[in-house]
């Protein structure tokens, strides 16, 4: 097995780790209704300033996900995307109790490694 | 020389700042009882009204957010006198934030924008603070006598930096609202020196003179 693939299984130590590691389970929704209700991977929230180019700054929040793809794929889903049009239903995350969409995914597919920047969904 | 009397009021622009702010608070809080009344949503009639405000905003709750604030003044040559007052022309920004997240449509095939959703919400906003501003009610700014004109000079909307994806969907636009009144200065109140009484007389060869009676005293 080349380092390439090496580095890719090490994602189940690295990021998927839920028990040692920094991995946090939570569920992904499609657009089409599949579900994969506990995938693991890391999750971050933090607030910062940002400047909405008034020369005021605004307290702001990011939130993200990093995933393994290889595990999106087990699951029956396909990277995730964000959904510019409104007559389909979006990407919904749900950490804990708080329910997000998909911003902005960002792949890495030399690693295997699908990064989502999240944005905040009413599920109604 | 330093002036005799303490400064102990508002200048005029204060006034007006407060008085901007004050409508606002209370023609939004009659818009969302009217809006009851007639069986409407009233948190669509709703926003939080601030004065001042310069500090990060911490925006988490629902509201739109409305900062009215002091921006300059100008004080055309001619309009005024360097004795007593001089003509002001004030801009005061009111600031409108708003923000929404992405719904889902319940029932539907589909979901709401967030980003839409909060320009739509901002632009409600933009509606109401206009409406409210430049209504008959408040030609004078409700301070007839004092203020002699008030006019929107612009608004225009901020758009959202793209370098960081926060995760609320926020979205601000800036109206300037122009505003002109008088400023008044502190008056040096005069000092009697002495008390004269002078009469004033014609000669018979046409010359004016004065004959003046009052104490000397060497």
């Amino acid at each position: 097995m080349n380092i390439k693939a090496v580095a890719e299984q090490d994602l189940a130590i690295t990021l998927e780790d839920s028990e040692n590691g920094f991995g946090v389970a939570f569920s992904i929704k499609g657009p089409c209704g599949t579900i994969i209700p506990d995938i693991v991977g890391q999750t971050g929230d933090i607030h910062f300033l940002i400047d909405p180019d008034t020369g005021q700054a605004i307290s702001g929040r990011v939130a993200h996900v990093s995933l393994r793809i290889a595990s999106l794929a087990a699951g029956g889903l396909g990277l995730p995307e964000a959904v510019n049009n409104s007559s389909g239903k979006p990407w919904v995350f749900t950490v804990g109790v708080a329910t997000f969409t998909v911003r902005e995914a960002r792949p890495d597919r030399t690693l295997g490694i699908v990064t989502v920047i999240l944005e905040a969904y009413d599920a109604c | 020389m330093t002036l005799a009397s303490l400064i102990d009021k508002q200048d005029t622009f204060e006034i007006v700042r407060d008085q901007i702010a004050a409508i606002l608070v209370l023609d939004v809080a009659k818009q969302q009882a009217l809006a009851g009344l007639a069986g409407k949503d009233p948190t669509l009639w709703a926003f939080d009204v601030y004065l001042e405000r310069f500090r990060p905003w911490e925006i988490e709750s629902d509201p739109p957010v409305v900062n009215v604030w002091y921006d300059n003044s100008t004080f055309p040559e001619g309009r005024g006198n360097v004795v007593k007052e001089q003509l002001s022309e004030t801009i005061y920004n009111i600031d409108m934030h708003a923000k929404a997240s992405s719904t889902d449509d319940a029932g539907g095939t589909g979901y709401i924008s967030g980003d839409e959703l909060a320009s739509i919400n901002l632009h409600r906003v933009i509606r109401l603070v206009r409406n409210i501003i430049m209504a008959a009610e408040n030609t004078y700014l409700q301070l007839r006598g004092i203020v002699e004109n008030r006019w929107i000079q612009s608004a225009a909307a901020f758009q959202p930096q793209q370098t960081e994806a926060h995760l609320q969907n926020l979205i601000a636009a800036r109206m300037a609202l122009r505003v002109r009144f008088n400023e008044f200065s502190p008056q040096a109140t005069p000092t009697t020196l002495d008390y004269l009484s002078i009469e004033t007389l014609r000669t018979g060869d046409g010359k004016v003179i004065l004959r003046a009676d009052y104490d000397l005293t060497p």
